[in-house]
């Protein structure tokens, strides 16, 4: 293997880049941001939670049976969608890199099989409780709102449905993609 | 008693050029990108520098996570700029390039047709590590390592009809 050898040889001879300069300290900086930005991220999310309970009584929705199931409904499936993401995330953060090739890939295989889970059980359920709220809030919105902003609520909502799922789907896509390359890396040893 | 800063610091200036190195393989040599990856690797290694217990050499450690990390990295952004590449190939070509450069090319492009795990066990034969040491970064026994680097030599010598 003297030509196998001689590949060695130049690669190891290849010009590397120096470290950067303060590169490490640019690292820990990165770190601490990304600390930070969760930790905004966590307040966002929280404060968007209380607004919306807040909301919920300051228009006195529990005193209309309707109009409190339709808000529940919308209110309980955004809350239910950001809960997931934010627990998967951290999930995919706490994955141990530091674990030996195979046993990490059995640990992103698994995320990946509970996020493909979450998309095909928990995302339909989360769009169809969040489509049935809106929908039993139209008659007050019909009742409250002029006839050109009712029409303007339910245009959107049509428009942010497609959208949404357009998104949604593609994420799907790009997971189901990662998976079935994963599948492939454990189906070659 | 040297603080985590430091010996972080002692760890990213003395292996930097390697996690580089290494990266390029999985980047089909683009500069930028192994760069970024880079980053990544020492942002694993910064935060899990607490739980490092010694049990394997610190290089050991830090070869599992720049592997683990180039393989979830790469297939979560699936950027292998492999268009880029070939064109920046296409432009070398038109002018003379040494032969060095155009073996070290051809061979960080048949290191791209490998299968993700044979890539990186030759990254790191390419690195010249023992094959024991491969195999415990891998996850895999010795033999296997031993069987499959012999094949991917082979492999390799075809693509780059040496």
């Amino acid at each position: 293997m003297k030509a196998f050898d001689d590949l060695k040889s130049q690669w190891k001879e290849q010009v590397l880049p120096e470290p950067p300069n303060k590169g490490a300290h640019v690292v820990i900086q990165k770190v601490r941001f990304l600390q930070k930005k969760q930790g905004i991220t966590n307040v966002v999310l929280l404060t968007t939670m209380a607004i919306l309970i807040c909301f919920f009584f300051y228009i006195n929705a529990y005193k209309f049976i309707i109009v409190s199931l339709g808000l529940l409904l919308m209110i309980g499936a955004l809350i239910l969608r950001v809960m997931i993401e934010y627990f998967s995330i951290k999930k995919l953060k706490q994955l141990d890199v530091t674990k030996d090739a195979q046993s990490f890939i059995t640990d992103i295989t698994s995320y990946y099989r509970s996020r493909i889970r979450t998309h095909y059980i928990a995302t339909p359920i989360i769009i169809l409780g969040y489509g049935i709220g809106f929908y039993l809030l139209l008659p007050s919105f019909k009742q409250s709102l002029s006839q050109g902003f009712y029409t303007y609520i339910v245009t959107s909502a049509v428009v942010i449905l497609f959208v949404l799922g357009f998104f949604i789907f593609n994420e799907i896509r790009k997971e189901l993609r990662i998976l079935k390359e994963i599948s492939t890396y454990d189906s070659e040893y | 008693m040297i603080t985590k800063q430091k010996q972080f610091e002692d760890i990213y200036n003395s292996n930097y050029s390697i996690v580089f190195r290494l990266c390029q393989g999985y980047t089909k040599g683009d500069a930028s990108m192994s760069k970024d990856l880079a980053q990544e690797v020492f942002v694993k290694v910064w935060e899990n520098l607490g739980s490092f217990r010694n049990e394997s050499s610190i290089s050991t450690w830090i070869y599992r996570i720049t592997v683990n990390t180039c393989l979830l990295e790469l297939r979560r952004n699936k950027s292998v700029p492999l268009d880029r590449h070939l064109s920046q190939l296409e432009h070398n070509e038109s002018k003379v390039i040494d032969d060095k450069e155009h073996q070290l090319t051809q061979l960080h492009e048949c290191i791209s047709k490998l299968k993700t795990e044979n890539k990186s066990i030759i990254l790191l034969e390419l690195e010249g590590l023992p094959q024991k040491e491969i195999a415990d970064i891998m996850g895999l026994s010795h033999e296997t390592i031993r069987v499959r680097i012999h094949r991917i030599k082979n492999e390799l010598a075809k693509c780059i009809k040496l």
